[in-house]
């Protein structure tokens, strides 16, 4: 009895503390959950919610009807998941070599170096590359020694897709391998040394040992990472594009942003964000599934 | 079981702590007391209206856009500075800044945010489309009656100096929504600048058309007076237009509307024909040819090839580089003070570009490019202060000192320049200079030519290498008071054109406002242009995309939308 009226009070602090928590999430996340009404009205400010007047599907049938849309979710979904593959693959890759680096030093230094594009903000990182891409810029220069002809390149369509991939590849690596490299940590270096002594090589037992060690670890982030599929990035993508490049590079959330923002279509601009939350909904909970059946995480 | 109590205690105050923090959420201040003040004095004369002082203080809440360049002196704030304490002193007027953000986009994403979510403030300057928008949800303030009761004669005459074009952009459903800023008429003209000491270097006449700039160009081009870096001719960067359009009439900075307006082309507005067919000018065989010419310029390298992609066109021009430039007449001056600290000879001279018949036809801008919004909600004592507030500001914006705190921090800044304003001062400096009249003569005028006394007043200090009959050199001017010789530059050079040659043709755009259909899909429609056109002039696209653009244009709403626009009329 004494017992359980002492669990309970623990408990009850413990909820007081959480509750500053779920008021923030209450207030900032599920109360504008109402605003996604706005998808199904011809919504005006001046009348709110509550006395706009309701057109049911017909935002969504005009979103569809427009030749931008079919683009813009190409784009975003070419963007996203070549991303989400190259941002397992290229720090997975890095982690195991840098593991097999001997000199501790060296290790340290490029693993800090590699990890600082993280921390700059893309409104920073864009204008750099803009300007090293630009027709004046360094990497002009380096391939003009080749006979190659300058371009502005984040103005050419052809290009502009896989240069946000790959900047993005680029900016993200070095952190996304820290993860990596602690999963490697935790394999047990008697491993390595009873595969020495059977006679392995380097790449067998990166193979036989490495590799299984931390399947676990890739797929729980590759499967987690599938939530953010519709997530092309727009801070990325707003600080380096033009209407020069709207055909590959525009996206879901920078079209909303113009849509909604710029061209005051409240309307629209919900209709397509709440399309985009639908999808993405869809795409964590059957992650979170995967997750579970797979490598037995469980977030709830 | 002391501490279990103490953790209760300590997480109920933070909890507090956070629902108080809840609450200091600025919930739109009206305090009742001063709602029910004033209701003017009977032995008022009304006369004295339009700068009435308040009995009791009056607070009205703003919204303000502050440039990232301009800065106050310590201690003071946009809601803190020598307007506010004039406009308190002498209106009791209190001004309180509920927001501020950097002026151009972060401002607008603001008032679209205050529009979208019904939570305007008292006041806003705002642009036309989020008029447009916060109109139509009506949220906004019928000032029609109180306008014409506290606006003052000056601001009057200049809204009268427009033919009723500006009461007519900011009446919507017979209602009043906005003041609106009146802009000089040269505000929507376009001129070509080019370096004149380049021209006289090579022995070149001053350009006169479309093929004289070109033959300019590649001169410019094969000489290279500024190095490497020469650019003939600049465009438009990442954040500029090619041309200006019905929506956003002001003239574009490096954009391409004169020597489309030298085709007789008009992209971007809404043309009337004689027989009162309304066309989109976009789509005409005129503007398909002159984006051809452009885009033949830009790949024979006359046009700057990053453009569209560059951060700042004006800077480009500040560094010396451009030998040519399409822009405002305030662009010469005023836009690029910085190319003639770097180099004090650049000589600047603004031309305008003919037909090959040799007439001038100007692209004409919207009479208004701004406009101040009042929240319906507003009490009518606020409305009144800030019609106050912009009688205060045309009357005795020259008596200001805005070394220190410029003008751009006065409270809800509203524009108001009769439309001829630059034409007029032009015309009379010219008298001064040439003797004809003193700037003593100009001193007790009060006309809605705000300026006039202080132009001429300063006029010939500035303008010391004055001859009558020689064309000015930027050598004439002295740079001493650099705001001075922005303001004459921009007066006597840039404006030169429209001050003194005559017009063929002012082309206006037949609305300058959304139709229904285009509220829907006009964002649609002018995403597709822009990408078209810049993808042609940058030989991105060949010229025959033109012909799927016009038809694919037409097809997705376009067609609607011009029913709609030829319904108005």
């Amino acid at each position: 009895m004494r017992q359980s009226k002492r669990k309970s009070r623990t408990m009850l602090s413990y909820h007081i503390m959480i509750s500053a928590g779920m008021l923030w999430l209450i207030f900032f996340n599920i109360v504008p959950m109402f605003g996604i009404v706005m998808a199904f009205q011809d919504f005006n400010p001046g009348l709110g919610f509550l006395h706009s007047k309701f057109v049911g599907l017909g935002n969504f049938e005009y979103l569809f009807s427009m030749s931008d849309s079919r683009r813009v979710i190409a784009n975003t979904f070419i963007i996203a998941v070549s991303k989400l593959i190259l941002n397992v693959v290229v720090p997975l890759t890095f982690a195991l070599l840098l593991n097999e680096v001997g000199n501790l030093k060296f290790k340290k230094a490029v693993q800090t170096v590699v990890y600082l594009p993280h921390f700059l903000s893309w409104v920073i990182l864009a204008s750099v590359l803009l300007q090293i891409f630009s027709l004046k810029g360094s990497i002009n220069g380096l391939l003009s020694v080749f006979g190659i002809e300058g371009k502005i390149w984040f103005s050419e369509d052809v290009y502009f897709r896989n240069l946000v991939i790959g900047s993005d590849v680029w900016k993200e690596f070095g952190f996304n391998a820290v993860i990596y490299l602690a999963a490697l940590t935790g394999i047990s270096p008697e491993l390595y040394e009873a595969a020495a002594i059977d006679g392995c090589g380097k790449l067998k037992s990166i193979w036989h040992i490495t590799l299984p060690g931390i399947a676990g670890t890739v797929v729980l982030l590759s499967v987690l990472g599938l939530g953010n599929v519709l997530n092309a990035g727009f801070d990325q993508v707003f600080n380096l594009y033009s209407p020069l490049v709207y055909s590959t590079g525009d996206i879901l959330d920078t079209w909303v942003f113009r849509m909604g923002l710029v061209d005051v279509q409240f309307s629209l601009a919900t209709t397509a964000g709440l399309f985009k939350s639908v999808i993405s909904f869809i795409l964590v909970v059957t992650s979170y599934l995967v997750a579970y059946k797979v490598a037995d995480y469980k977030v709830f | 079981m002391a501490k279990k109590t103490i953790s209760i205690i300590m997480a109920m105050l933070m909890m507090a702590g956070l629902l108080a923090g809840c609450q200091a959420e600025p919930v739109d201040s009206k305090s009742p007391d001063n709602e029910s003040v004033v209701g003017y004095n009977v032995a008022v004369n009304s006369e004295d209206l339009p700068f009435q002082k308040f009995d009791e203080v009056v607070e009205v809440h703003i919204g303000q856009s502050v440039s990232a360049t301009d800065t106050l002196p310590q201690g003071k704030s946009v809601d803190n500075n020598q307007y506010t304490d004039y406009l308190l002193e002498n209106y009791n007027i209190k001004v309180i800044c509920d927001w501020t953000a950097a002026s151009g986009n972060d401002y607008e994403q603001k008032v679209a945010l205050c529009i979208a979510s019904n939570t305007l403030p008292d006041g806003m300057a705002v642009t036309r489309q989020y008029m447009l928008k916060a109109a139509k949800s009506d949220q906004l303030y019928d000032i029609k009656d109180l306008f014409s009761q506290y606006a003052s004669p000056q601001i009057k005459s200049v809204m009268d100096s427009t033919n009723g074009r500006a009461y007519e952009d900011v009446t919507f459903n017979d209602k009043q929504v906005a003041i609106p800023a009146v802009e000089v008429e040269t505000g929507g003209v376009q001129v070509l600048n080019v370096r004149q000491d380049w021209l006289d270097e090579y022995n070149l006449k001053a350009p006169e058309t479309l093929e004289d700039i070109e033959k300019i160009a590649q001169v410019f081009l094969e000489k290279k007076p500024a190095g490497d870096e020469t650019i003939a001719i600049a465009g438009p960067d990442k954040n500029g237009k090619p041309y200006s359009d019905f929506l956003d009439a002001g003239t574009t900075t490096c954009g391409f509307d004169l020597a489309f307006s030298a085709n007789d082309a008009y992209p971007g507005f809404w043309l009337t024909d004689e027989s009162g067919e309304v066309t989109y000018g976009s789509l005409s065989q005129s503007t398909r040819d002159t984006v051809e010419l452009m885009a033949n310029w830009y790949k024979k390298g006359y046009i700057d090839l990053e453009m569209g992609t560059r951060d700042s066109t004006i800077e480009l021009i500040n560094s010396g580089a451009v030998g040519m430039y399409f822009g405002a007449w305030w662009m010469s001056g005023y836009g690029t003070g910085d190319a003639y600290r770097n180099n004090p000879d650049a000589n600047w001279q603004s031309y305008p570009i003919y037909t090959s018949d040799k007439k001038w036809n100007v692209k004409m801008g919207s009479t208004t490019t701004g406009y101040t919004i009042m929240n319906k909600n507003a009490s009518e004592d606020q409305v009144k202060a800030m019609i106050i507030m912009s009688n205060a500001l045309l009357r005795d914006e020259s008596t200001f000192d805005v070394s220190e705190q410029p003008l751009v921090f006065w409270p809800i800044r509203n524009l108001m320049a009769p439309a001829d304003e630059c034409e007029y001062t032009y015309n009379e400096l010219i008298k001064v200079l040439n003797g004809e009249t003193k700037p003593e003569d100009y001193a007790k005028e009060l006309s809605a030519y705000k300026l006039l006394a202080d132009d001429t007043s300063v006029v010939k200090e500035t303008v010391p290498g004055y001859e009558k009959g020689k064309q000015l050199t930027v050598q004439d001017f002295s740079m001493e008071n650099f705001g001075n010789f922005q303001r004459m530059y921009s007066l006597l050079i840039g404006d030169r054109p429209y001050s003194t040659t005559p017009v063929e043709k002012k082309v206006y755009s037949a609305v300058y406002s959304q139709t229904e259909t285009m509220e829907s899909k006009w964002s649609n429609l002018k995403s597709m242009e822009e990408e078209v056109m810049m993808k042609i002039i940058t030989g991105k696209s060949d010229i025959s995309e033109f012909d799927s653009f016009v038809q694919k244009w037409k097809a997705e709403g376009g067609d609607d939308i011009t029913k709609e626009v030829k319904e108005i009329m």
